[in-house]
């Protein structure tokens, strides 16, 4: 039974990573900017979502706060950051450390104003009951899995149906042929941040609820994103969340072989691994660059 | 106060030698390494143990610590001779994250979480040479040794090579220059030097563990180098320097209250970061207006 327990809070970790995974990878593969503040809007999107709560705002309005907090951070970033030096010089290292350096700025304004410990927003969601012997089950989970799976089936919608989805495609593949056929690079990169950046509200809000969040989770859900978006292979959307979800699940089954303090070197083992025999990813092969 | 001074002067010292190694890859051969601290941690480790098991000579302590990291730098050499950009970056950071693991695990190698405590003094040929002002001599020197070492390397066959591979990997193979060799040598030879600096830490603090040697730590290391100046030989001194210098700086601002320092700190390092790179991308000691 601890196998199922183990599991199903699997499937819960797994289904965060895999939401800001995908907002990760459709960023990176639409812009080909490595952002690596995504973990930092993760951190924003939560704490307002706890700020509000605090300050005793509805909670619907209170997610909604959320989402425009996380969606203008994203969107000030790429017009305020990766623009200018990408208009400069641009090289990816450059960006890099751009992106770190703001990732390390808001993550030490958040601790400035709310502190260095996690928050957790109270909630009857997270309140286990047994379901069989040896099994705990918290609603949450259920609501993850639904939440996880409206936001996929809206942004896969969006991307495949509306002509915006498609001029994100196009950016991925050639932003100069773009321009020549008259679209707009920079509104459809503001476009990419906006959506990726709202992907991770989600996940957030639910981190919160859950497990509670920190200044310092930023970093971790950048990792775990970046992992995962290596491993579902660049440039897939299915591919990185599927990876988030697989990791998520890994993470805790591992811990009935290895002690618990090693079960993130593993998953950054698989992440070696993969990079050194399959580069690309596990849906790389239908993914042409 | 004189002691505080020169522990700081011995600590820019130290990051001096470890950015300077980090800029012989980053900026001479073109390899974006965010692992960095782990091999800086190796040297540390390394040594460290070598003093507390055999002697605490300070200069056959280095050695092993610049070998041990050498030799395992032919583990982050794997992946930069197969993927680039990007999926190197990744590789790096799985590194990382594997290699502060086992810092923090491995007990019977590094002493887990807790480290490794009472490095003995420092000694050189059976001196002691552990006082502050004696040890920073040390850390002087081998930052000149490490600088000259660097520069004669750089601008030698092998150094024009390495640039060469930098700038246009497929032109430096047609024109007969065996890639895989040479970027792996300059990783073996940064990483080393990366030891050097990691066995003068420990020997500093007498102590080691693993939150000297986190992502954060590799990624200061990156940012002396690319604020300093990428590919320059005084860059990565100044970025070390500024670096290190900017929190000693900031306690002596009367109106941040003296808890919130730390953060404080951390703020203004980041958006300087940012901020650099967006207005100057080549660094303080960078050319600028060339590429």
């Amino acid at each position: 039974m601890l196998l199922l327990q183990l599991l199903a809070s699997g499937i819960q970790t797994g289904i965060l990573y895999a939401l800001t995974a995908a907002g990760f990878a459709l960023i990176f593969g639409a812009t080909r900017i490595f952002h690596v503040a995504h973990g930092a809007t993760f951190v924003i999107a939560g704490y307002a979502f706890y700020e509000c709560i605090q300050l005793g705002i509805w909670w619907p309005l209170a997610m909604l706060v959320s989402f425009v907090m996380a969606i203008a951070s994203g969107v000030l970033m790429a017009i305020f950051i990766y623009r200018p030096i990408q208009r400069s010089e641009g090289s990816f290292f450059t960006v890099f450390v751009a992106a770190f350096g703001v990732s390390i700025a808001i993550q030490s304004l958040i601790q400035y104003f709310f502190g260095r410990g996690s928050v957790t927003v109270s909630s009857a969601l997270t309140k286990s009951s047994k379901v069989m012997e040896g099994l705990y089950l918290a609603p949450i989970l259920a609501v993850a899995i639904v939440v996880a799976i409206v936001m996929f089936t809206a942004v896969v919608l969006f991307l495949e149906k509306k002509n915006a989805g498609l001029g994100l495609r196009a950016l991925s593949e050639n932003p100069r042929l773009l321009e020549a056929f008259g679209l707009d690079s920079k509104s459809l990169t503001v476009l990419a941040f906006a959506i990726g950046s709202a992907l991770v509200v989600p996940a957030a809000i639910l981190t919160s609820i859950s497990i509670g969040i920190q200044p310092s989770s930023g970093s971790r859900v950048m990792l775990i994103s970046l992992a995962a978006t290596i491993v579902g292979g660049i440039g897939s959307l299915r591919g990185a969340a599927l990876a988030g979800l697989v990791l998520g699940i890994f993470e805790n089954l591992v811990i009935t072989v290895v002690d618990t303090q090693w079960s993130e070197a593993v998953s950054f083992f698989i992440l070696f691994a993969f990079i050194m025999f399959r580069p690309n990813g596990m849906f790389g092969a239908t993914v042409k660059r | 106060m004189i002691n505080y001074i020169l522990n700081l002067l011995t600590l820019a010292t130290i990051y001096g030698i470890a950015a300077s190694s980090l800029n012989v890859l980053v900026g001479y051969a073109g390899i974006f390494s965010i692992t960095h601290a782990i091999f800086f941690g190796i040297g540390a480790y390394a040594g460290a143990q070598f003093a507390l098991l055999v002697v605490p000579d300070i200069f056959l302590a280095s050695m092993i610590g610049a070998v041990t990291s050498g030799v395992l730098s032919l583990l982050l050499a794997l992946p930069a001779l197969r993927v680039r950009g990007e999926y190197f970056v990744a590789a790096g950071l799985g590194l990382q994250m594997v290699g502060m693991t086992i810092f923090s695990e491995a007990h019977t190698l590094t002493g887990g979480h807790g480290g490794l405590v009472g490095i003995p003094a420092a000694t050189l040929a059976g001196f002691d040479v552990s006082t502050p002002g004696l040890f920073l001599v040390i850390c002087l020197v081998a930052l000149i040794i490490s600088l000259v070492v660097i520069r004669l390397l750089m601008r030698s066959s092998f150094g024009r090579a390495l640039m060469s591979i930098r700038d246009n990997e497929s032109a430096a193979e047609s024109f007969g220059k065996n890639v895989p060799v040479l970027k792996t040598l300059a990783m073996a030879v940064g990483c080393a030097i990366a030891g050097v600096a990691g066995t003068l830490f420990a020997f500093n603090l007498a102590f080691v563990n693993v939150e000297s040697f986190t992502l954060e730590q590799s990624i200061l290391m990156l940012a002396m180098v690319v604020i300093g100046g990428v590919g320059t030989l005084s860059g990565p001194l100044i970025g070390a320097i500024f670096l290190l210098l900017l929190p000693a700086v900031l306690t002596f601002v009367p109106f941040i209250p003296p808890t919130e320092i730390g953060t404080v700190q951390q703020f203004i390092y980041g958006s300087l970061m940012a901020v650099l790179m967006i207005f100057k991308p080549s660094g303080i000691a960078g050319k600028t207006g060339d590429k």
